[in-house]
This record gives C-alpha cells, sequence and structure tokens, in this order.
C-alpha cells in the first residue's frame, strides 16, 4: 500500500516536471504561430494599401479637367449670317472659326502655319461643340464678347497637372516650348483653370481622352445587372429551395448537386463562348447588349446563388421544421413562413456576392461582343452597351497618356460600386441575422 | 446482457419476442399492429403492438435508443420527414389507417399534436407562436376568436399568468420551462386529440418538470397524451399506463402501478430497479 503511494507520488511529480518541460516548447510554437498569423495579416494590408494607393494616386487627378476661358467675340457674320437666330442654322455655324479667330487675336506674333497649327491644338476638339450648345440654349451671345471656358486638350491637360516633362529634348517632349510659353501666358492671365470634371461622370466613351466618360459603362453594367438580378435571383432561390427542401434524395439530386458545385468552378470565360454560341448565335439576340451580357453573368452566377442559398436553408435548425410540421402546417407553409424567414438573409448576402463578382467580371463579356467601342449612353437592355470593367480594360489599352489616370478613375469608381455591394451585404447580415 | 445470462435460452426467446402484458386497451383510440420501422437498413422498432386508450396517459420507458420515441413519431408520421424511413404494420387512429397511402398528413397532424424534446417555439412572438396553428388551419374567423383562443390555449398550459403583458416579445426569449409550455399551448391551441410527447422535460429543472407535470394531469381529461421519459418517477407520477421498450421491441406494458410494483418480465425489472439504462 505504501509503495503504490509512493510510486504515484513520485510519478505525478514527475509528470509536473514533464508538463513544464513541455509547456516551454508549447509556448514558443503558439508564439511563433501567432507570429505566422500576423506577419500574413500584415502583408495583406499592406497589399491593400500598395493597390490603393497606386490606383488613387494615379486616378484622382481625373477627377479634374483644365479649362481655358476665352474672350470669345460671337461674331454673327460666322454663326447667324441672316440674323434669323434659327436653331437649324445655328446649328451649322463655323464655331470652330470662332475659336481660332479668339486665338489668333490673343497671340497676334503668330503667324506661321504650323504654329497656328499648334496654338489651336491647345483646345480639346470638342470645345467648339460646346460654344454650339451654350448659343443654342442662349442666343443672347450672338454678338457679344463673352468669357468662356472650355475644355484644353488633354495633352495641355496632363501638361497643366505636372504629369507631362516641361524641360529636356524638345524633340522627345509632347508639349513644344512654344506651348509652355503660351500656357505660361495664359496661366499669368489667369486664364488657366482646373474644375471638377463633370464630364467624366456624364459622358461616354471617346477617342478624345477628355470627353472620355464612364456614364455609358455605369449605365452597361447596370443595365446587365439588372438582367443578372432578375433572372438569377428568382431562379436560384427556387433551385436552391426545391433542391434543399422538397426533392427527394436520391442518384439524381446527388447527380444535380455535383453539377452545380462544378459549375461554380468552371471559368468565366467558357460561359462567354457558351453565350456567344446559344444566345448570340442560335437565338440570334444582338450582339453587345446588356441583355446578352445579363444573360451569360446569369449562368455564371446561377451556382453561387444556389450554392449560398443550400447552405443558408441548411443552417436552419431542423427544430424549427419540426415545430411547424408538428403543428400541422403543409411542406410549404413550413418553408415560406418559417423556414424561409431565417434562410434570407442568408440567400442575401450570397446574392449580392454573386452580384458583386458579375459586377466585376470582363472576360466572359469580351466573348460576346461587349468590348466594342461605343460612344452612345446604352437607354436598355437590347442597344449595344460595354460594361465598367471592360471599359477599364479598354482605357488600359489606349496609348494616351491622359487614359492611364482615366483608367484608375474608372477602377476607384468600381471599387466604389463593389464596397458598396459588400458592404450592403455584411449589413444585410448583421441585421436580419436572427438567432435562435 | 445480464438477464439474458441469467435466463435459460428457450424461454428467454420466446418471452424476448412476444410482449407481456395486455396490449389493449377498453376504450382504444390508437390501435398499433404489428408495427416495423426501419431506418435505411437498421431495423429500429420490431413487431409492436399497442393501444393507447382515451383519456389516458401512456408513458413510454427504456434505454436510450430502443426505438421509444421512433414509436411515438410514428403516430403522427413524424418519421415521413426522415430519409430513408420505412414503416410496416397498421397504424389506427379512431378506426381509420394513419399510414393509408390517400390519407393526407396535414389534417392528421392537426388531430395528433407533438411538444419536442427540445423547447422549440418559433422565432416570432409569444402570440403568434400560438396563433400559428388556428391560423394556418383557418380555426378561426376574426382577430377576437384568435385572440380568445390563444388565451385560452395559454391558460391551459398554465402560462397565461407569467406572460400576458409580455405577448408579443419573442417566444425565444422565454426561459427554458416557460419555452416548453409555450410549445404545449401551442399543440393544443390547434384542438388535437392526442398530444405526443418526446421527452418534454429532459431539458428542464425540477420546478418547470412539476409545473408540466401538472399540466399533463389536467389536460388528460381532455386528451389522449403518450409521453416519452428517461424519467421512471415521472413515469410513475403521470401516466396510468406504462410500456417499456427494449431493443426495438415492446418488453411489457401494463398498468403504471403493476409495471413500477410488479414487473413481470425480467428485462422490465432489471431496468426499473435500475441494473441498467
Amino acid at each position: 500500500m505504501n509503495e503504490i503511494c509512493e510510486v504515484s507520488g513520485q510519478s505525478s511529480g514527475r509528470t509536473i516536471d514533464v508538463v513544464h518541460a513541455s509547456l516551454i516548447r508549447r509556448r514558443r510554437a503558439e508564439k511563433r504561430f501567432r507570429l505566422y498569423g500576423l506577419v500574413s495579416i500584415v502583408l495583406g494590408l499592406c497589399f491593400v494599401a500598395i493597390l490603393f494607393a497606386s490606383i488613387i494616386a494615379r486616378g484622382y487627378t481625373a477627377f479634374q479637367q483644365t479649362s481655358i476661358g476665352l474672350d470669345v467675340y460671337f461674331d454673327p457674320e460666322l454663326i447667324d449670317p441672316e440674323g434669323r437666330r434659327d436653331p437649324v442654322t445655328l446649328m451649322e455655324g463655323d464655331y470652330d472659326r470662332l475659336l481660332k479667330n479668339t486665338l489668333s487675336s490673343m497671340f497676334p506674333d503668330v503667324k506661321a502655319r504650323q504654329e497656328k497649327g499648334a496654338l489651336y491644338r491647345l483646345l480639346s476638339s470638342a470645345a467648339s461643340y460646346d460654344l454650339r450648345d451654350q448659343v443654342l440654349a442662349n442666343p443672347e451671345l450672338i454678338g457679344k464678347i463673352v468669357r468662356v471656358w472650355v475644355p484644353a486638350d488633354d495633352d495641355i491637360d496632363m501638361f497643366v497637372k505636372g504629369q507631362l516633362p516641361r524641360t529636356g529634348a524638345e524633340g522627345e517632349r509632347r508639349i513644344k516650348d512654344l506651348q509652355v510659353a503660351w500656357i505660361d501666358k495664359l496661366e499669368a492671365e489667369g486664364r488657366i483653370e482646373k474644375s471638377f470634371n463633370t464630364a467624366f461622370f456624364t459622358s461616354g466613351d471617346s477617342r478624345e481622352p477628355e470627353l472620355a466618360g464612364i456614364w455609358g459603362a455605369v449605365m452597361g453594367s447596370l443595365f446587365t445587372l439588372l438582367v443578372t438580378l432578375s433572372l438569377s435571383l428568382p431562379i436560384g432561390m427556387a433551385a436552391a429551395i426545391y433542391l434543399e427542401e422538397f426533392a427527394p434524395r436520391n442518384r439524381w439530386t446527388d447527380f444535380i448537386e455535383v453539377n452545380i458545385n462544378n459549375l461554380a468552378a468552371v471559368p468565366s470565360i467558357v460561359f462567354g463562348l457558351l453565350g456567344l454560341a446559344v444566345f448570340i448565335n442560335f437565338f440570334g439576340l444582338p450582339r453587345s447588349s446588356p441583355l446578352v451580357g445579363g444573360l451569360v453573368l446569369s449562368l455564371m452566377t446561377l451556382p453561387v446563388i444556389i450554392i449560398a442559398g443550400r447552405s443558408a436553408l441548411k443552417a436552419v435548425p431542423p427544430s424549427v421544421r419540426e415545430a411547424a410540421l408538428g403543428v400541422g402546417a403543409s411542406s410549404m407553409q413550413t418553408v415560406f413562413h418559417h423556414v424561409l424567414p431565417l434562410a434570407v438573409p442568408g440567400m442575401m448576402t450570397g446574392a449580392i456576392i454573386g452580384m458583386a463578382r458579375a459586377l466585376g467580371e470582363s472576360a466572359p463579356l469580351l466573348m460576346i461582343g461587349m468590348v466594342a467601342f461605343i460612344v452612345d449612353i446604352p437607354r436598355g437592355v437590347l442597344e449595344p452597351a460595354t460594361v465598367l470593367p471592360v471599359q477599364i480594360y479598354l482605357w488600359a489599352d489606349s496609348p494616351e497618356r491622359a487614359f492611364v489616370e482615366r483608367t484608375s478613375a474608372a477602377i476607384i469608381v468600381l471599387l466604389v460600386f463593389l464596397i458598396f455591394m459588400n458592404g450592403l451585404a455584411v449589413y444585410i447580415r448583421k441585421r436580419f441575422e436572427r438567432r435562435w | 446482457m445480464k438477464a439474458r445470462e441469467r435466463m435459460p435460452e428457450a424461454s428467454f426467446n420466446r418471452e424476448y419476442s412476444q410482449t407481456v402484458g395486455e396490449i389493449t386497451s377498453p376504450n382504444s383510440r390508437i390501435v398499433c399492429r404489428n408495427v416495423n420501422v426501419y431506418y435505411g437498413d437498421k431495423h429500429a422498432i420490431q413487431d409492436v403492438s399497442l393501444d393507447i386508450g382515451r383519456n389516458e396517459v401512456i408513458a413510454l420507458i427504456g434505454p436510450s435508443g430502443c426505438g421509444k420515441s421512433t414509436f411515438i413519431r410514428c403516430l403522427n408520421r413524424m418519421n415521413d420527414t426522415i430519409p430513408g424511413c420505412r414503416v410496416t404494420g397498421k397504424i389506427l387512429l379512431d378506426g381509420q389507417d394513419i399510414y393509408d397511402g390517400s390519407l393526407d398528413v396535414v389534417p392528421l397532424r392537426a388531430q395528433v399534436g407533438m411538444v419536442f424534446q427540445k423547447p422549440n417555439p418559433f422565432p416570432k412572438s409569444i402570440f403568434e407562436n400560438v396563433a400559428y396553428g388556428p391560423r394556418i388551419h383557418g380555426l378561426v374567423s376574426s382577430k377576437a376568436e384568435l385572440e380568445e383562443v390563444v388565451e385560452t390555449s395559454l391558460r391551459r398550459a398554465g402560462l397565461w399568468d407569467e406572460i400576458k403583458d409580455y405577448l408579443h416579445q419573442p417566444g425565444t426569449s422565454l426561459s427554458g420551462g416557460q419555452q416548453q409550455r409555450l410549445c404545449i399551448a401551442r399543440a393544443i391551441a390547434v384542438n388535437p386529440e392526442v398530444i405526443l410527447m418526446d421527452e418534454p422535460c429532459s431539458a428542464l429543472d425540477p420546478i418547470a418538470t412539476a409545473k408540466i407535470e401538472q399540466l399533463i394531469d389536467e389536460l388528460r381529461s381532455h386528451y389522449t397524451i403518450a409521453i416519452v421519459t428517461h424519467s421512471m418517477q415521472q413515469a410513475a407520477r403521470v401516466s396510468q399506463r406504462t410500456a417499456y421498450f427494449h431493443l426495438g421491441r415492446l418488453i411489457e406494458v401494463g398498468e403504471t402501478a403493476q409495471i413500477f410494483t410488479n414487473p413481470r418480465h425480467q428485462l422490465t425489472e432489471d431496468y426499473i430497479t435500475g441494473r441498467f439504462g
């Protein structure tokens, strides 16, 4: 008896020593593991910060546009020779000449043909349309001298924003010494101003960077997402409810489940090819249209919504179903009165994440022709359109220096949309999540 | 296992395969004959025949996994919801075969209510919990009538005085015992004829248990009640008849007093004297 006590006492003493010895090792492993985690988080945050910083640093200047103030004499000879203020005549006036005359009178020394060309290129090619619109809106201007602000050419804009060099070999610069002198003179006279770039948010695409805007792409994205949402949400939710709550468990439903999971992993460009073959070539739907884009993105989003919906339904405790069935609710009443209200926040979160993915998708849309250069702002789902990510892709491909900042600015807009959508998903989950 | 060792092989087999005691009831409402339940390949209940009488509380006792819960879940066809579950044999409710292919389970479940092991109120208000059944079955025609049904049900469940001022609080905010009484109120709100209770007190403290037992006793005058319990004291307190299940078979059934004082089967005796289970 005594011996047993001694042995057990001894062994317990030894156990604690062993535990202590191993403790140091265990604590060290724990610390190391924590450090790994911390390093990964910090690295991740660094990359996100670098991404945001570089995009914002490059893109924020695009939200401003340089314009040049000119004292334009609205010469009746050029724009309204008959003096009738007839809109049709006013439409066809030679506003280009007005601007050229104004510039020539401001810089009377410029005589050579080439130099004149360089002088006129200070202004955007759209400046004359601006003048025309002003005259059409207010014919009173005719015959007066008025200071008007017209957009500067993209190179001038870049130069004023300090993104093109001032010095260096002249032959390698886009802005020549002569132009530098003119700009300095205009600046000294207070005729150069940077203002908020409304055109960027209100106009469609253009070959001229100072005229290019994202509104066309935003509308295209909106229509595309509308089609996607109105198709994939009801179909996806109905499929999820049927598969989870009503379908018998057999070989067929297993087969369907495996296929849905596989579809979620199919590269998106494959859906684009499918859309091209089926929707455009077989059904003859108009190419480049948000309708086809929406259909393709629906195919891509459906598996995501179904999988998210099913897991949201699975998360509803079976006791709720039993309770409802126990008082005599039919299967449909059980699902719609009790299970679905508890699952909807989860389903919605999945749907919004799927939509956000669809908003950021470009590859399948390239396949169905939404990559075309489209100036007009789409007004419906059948009109040719492009979407934000494809617009970014198109601009990133353009050689003009001014498209660099516009690309970044469009990325900022896209990121704002994505952050908003993901924020909404988080909000819905937090707000409507119910505990039981 | 001990029973098997002690009994001669022949008598054991005979007694084991046949229920001891009176399975019929003079005033029977539910009649079960040769009920077998299979979960996939597993034979969960073997040849159970048992009657449940009017205004009677029958307690089903037995060790875990013996098929008591499975058996009462057959009585309102809750087993239909379990994939791979198959039921054979006959179960008659007032002479009607409830496993008849043409029978609709919705009215059956309105007739045979159920209270589950874990209190499971809907995540809605107390009022909505009780009002749900009458509303979906169209038992009431006006809001006033519905309020009356809710009040009577809550009164019968002995919960009214405690919660009458909080009717629009969520049902999940109540304590465990109150939640279980809410579930009983929800079950009796549809005015069933039979109430099945699957270990209704297993998650409750003794005070809440006492309240529910008292409630069961009061409900007996209106309903037929089958209660599954692990507590032999509870079975002795609330029931008139007791059925002892063992490994999927109904071993013995009889008057509660007789089962607890003078069990006829060796397995029953071993169980109630605490040799196993």
